[in-house]
C-alpha cells in the first residue's frame, strides 16, 4: 500500500502543469521593439509560463528572434534597438532602472543557432561561466553536473581537457547547452538550436529539452514547424503586419496550447502557415 | 503553394464523394432488391460491393501516404482524420447492403407481408436522405444543425422497434416465422445505416468546429461532448 501511495505522489510530480496552476515567469504587455526606429515587433501580450517549452513560430522576419531576445536583454547590444511596454520577469519590469543586464543573462540563459562553443577544452568551456561568477568551490562537481544535464557527460569523461573544437556539432551544442546551465539559470532561450544539425543530434537535442524542463523555463524559436509540435507545450504564433507605406513589423497573432495551435487554431493566419499555405 | 499536397487532399475529397454516391445507388438498390424479392439483382448488388470497396482501398492507403509525407495539421488534418472515419462508416453501410441482398435471397419464397415491407422501404428511403444529409454537410463544410440529422434518425428507431412487434404478430406458421426473422435482420441493418450517417454527420462537425460532440449516445440519454 505504502508502494503504491508513493508511486501515485511521483506520478504527481510529473504531470505537467495544468491551465490552472500555471506561473508566470514573464509578462509581456504591449511590447514593442524597433531598431533605428523602424518597428520590428509591436504590441505583443503574452505570458511565458514556468517550466513549460514555449514555441516562437512565424515567417521570416516576424520578429520571433528579436521578441526571443528581448527576454535577457540581448538587444541591449543593438544601439539603435529601443523597447517601449512593459515586460516583467517574475514581476520585476527587466527593463526597469537599477537592473542588471549581466545578472538577467545569468538568470536567463541563451543557447543560438550555430554551436559556438570558446576556442578551449570542454573543461574550461563549461568551467567558464562558473568562474567569472566567483564559483570557484567543487568546480569540478559542477562541471560533471553541467555536463551530465546537458546530456553530454558519457560522451566526454576521459577528454575533459580535450578542445571543445573535436567534438561534432551536436555535442558541441550540447556542450553550449551545459555552458548555458551551469550557472544555474532559471530560463533557457534556444535561438533555432538544431537549425544547424542533422536529424539524430536535433533528436538528442529535443529529448534534452524534454529532460531539462522538469528544472528550467525554455523558449525555443524555431523554423520548423513541426519542432514546435513534437517539444513545445506552448506554441507562440508571430505574423507580419505591412503597412500601407509597406514597412512591416511582426504582431504575435495566436498564442495557446500546441495541440490546439495545430489542431485547431482560432486564427485564420495561424491555420494559413502551419499547414503551408502561405506565409 | 503544396500545389501536390492540396491536389492529393482534394483528391482524397474526391474519392470519399465518388464512395459516398456509389453507397446511395447501393441502399437503393438494397430496396429494390428487397421490393421486388429479385434474386438476380441481389446477386448483382452483392457484386456492385466491389465498387465501394475499391474507393474505400484507395482512400485507406491514399491516408497513411500523405500522413507520412506531408504531416497534415491544422484544418487539414482534421480533413484527413474526417475522411478516414467517414470511409470507414461509408464502407459498412455498403457491407449492411449486402447483408439485406442475402437475407433476401435466403427469404425467396417465403410468404410475405405487405405492411412489413412498406415499413422496412420507408426506414430505407429515411436512411438515403439522412446519409446524403451527412455527406452534405461534409462537403459544404456547412454545419449549423446537428438536430436534423437526430429527427431523422428517431423515426427510423421507433420503425425498427414497431417493426419486431409486426413481425410477431405475424403468427407460428413456420415459412412465415423465417422470414419474419430474416426481415428482423433487415431492419436492423437499416437501423445501423442511420446510425453510421448520424456518425458521418459528428465527423462534418468535427471538421467544422474542430471538437468532436456525438449527437446521440446509444448508453447516456443526453449526448455528451468528448472528454
Amino acid at each position: 500500500m505504502e508502494a503504491i501511495k508513493t508511486k501515485i505522489e511521483v506520478s504527481n510530480k510529473e504531470r505537467p502543469p495544468t491551465a490552472t496552476d500555471r506561473v508566470a515567469v514573464f509578462e509581456a504587455r504591449d511590447l514593442a521593439v524597433s531598431y533605428a526606429g523602424q518597428p520590428a515587433i509591436a504590441g505583443v501580450n503574452i505570458d511565458i509560463y514556468q517550466r513549460l517549452i514555449t514555441a516562437i513560430i512565424g515567417p521570416s522576419g516576424c520578429g520571433k528572434s528579436t521578441f526571443l531576445r528581448t527576454l535577457n536583454r540581448m538587444n541591449d547590444l543593438v544601439p539603435s534597438a529601443a523597447l517601449s511596454g512593459e515586460l516583467r520577469y517574475r514581476g520585476i519590469e527587466l527593463y526597469g532602472p537599477g537592473v542588471d543586464a549581466v545578472e538577467v543573462r545569468r538568470r536567463v540563459g541563451m543557447v543560438f543557432q550555430r554551436p559556438n562553443p570558446f576556442h578551449s577544452s570542454i573543461y574550461d568551456n563549461v568551467a567558464y561561466g562558473m568562474r567569472i561568477l566567483g564559483l570557484k568551490k567543487d568546480l569540478d562537481q559542477r562541471v560533471e553536473k553541467a555536463l551530465r544535464s546537458a546530456a553530454l557527460w558519457d560522451e566526454v569523461k576521459d577528454r575533459l581537457k580535450d578542445s571543445a573544437l573535436g567534438l561534432s556539432g551536436g555535442q558541441q551544442q550540447r556542450l553550449c547547452i551545459a555552458r548555458a546551465i551551469a550557472v544555474e539559470p532559471e530560463v533557457i532561450l534556444f535561438d533555432e538550436p538544431a537549425s544547424a544539425l542533422d536529424p539524430i543530434a536535433t533528436s538528442a537535442i529535443e529529448d534534452l529539452m524534454h529532460e531539462l524542463k522538469r528544472d528550467y523555463t525554455l523558449v525555443i524559436v524555431t523554423h520548423n514547424m513541426q519542432q514546435a509540435a513534437r517539444v513545445a507545450d506552448m506554441t507562440a504564433f508571430f505574423g507580419l503586419e505591412v503597412e500601407p507605406d509597406g514597412s512591416r513589423y511582426g504582431v504575435l497573432v495566436e498564442y495557446d496550447e500546441t495541440t490546439k495551435i495545430f489542431t485547431n487554431p482560432s486564427d485564420p493566419r495561424t491555420e494559413g502557415y502551419v499547414t503551408g499555405r502561405f506565409g | 503553394m503544396r500545389e501536390l499536397y492540396s491536389t492529393e487532399l482534394e483528391e482524397l475529397e474526391r474519392l470519399l464523394r465518388e464512395e459516398g454516391e456509389l453507397v446511395d445507388r447501393a441502399i437503393r438498390g438494397a430496396l429494390n432488391v428487397l421490393a421486388r424479392d429479385d434474386v438476380d439483382l441481389a446477386d448483382e448488388l452483392i457484386a456492385f460491393d466491389d465498387e465501394v470497396d475499391r474507393r474505400y482501398l484507395s482512400i485507406e492507403q491514399g491516408i497513411p501516404s500523405l500522413l507520412a509525407r506531408q504531416t497534415p495539421v491544422a484544418g487539414d488534418l482534421r480533413l484527413v482524420l474526417a475522411i478516414l472515419y467517414v470511409n470507414l462508416h461509408l464502407e459498412r453501410v455498403a457491407d449492411y447492403c449486402v447483408t439485406v441482398a442475402k437475407l433476401t435471397k435466403l427469404a425467396h419464397g417465403l410468404p410475405r407481408d405487405a405492411g412489413v415491407l412498406d415499413a422496412l422501404e420507408e426506414m430505407g428511403e429515411r436512411c438515403r436522405e439522412m446519409l446524403s444529409t451527412g455527406l452534405e454537410y461534409f462537403s459544404a463544410r456547412d454545419f449549423t444543425d446537428p438536430q436534423a440529422l437526430i429527427d431523422m434518425d428517431r423515426p427510423i428507431d421507433r420503425a425498427n422497434r414497431k417493426l419486431i412487434d409486426r413481425l410477431i404478430a405475424l403468427g407460428p406458421d413456420e415459412p412465415r416465422r423465417e422470414w419474419a426473422m430474416r426481415m428482423m435482420l433487415v431492419s436492423r441493418c437499416l437501423e445501423r445505416i442511420g446510425d453510421h450517417a448520424v456518425d458521418i454527420g459528428e465527423q462534418a462537425a468535427y471538421l467544422v468546429r474542430g471538437e468532436f460532440e456525438e449527437f446521440t449516445d446509444a448508453s447516456h440519454k443526453t449526448p455528451r461532448p468528448a472528454p
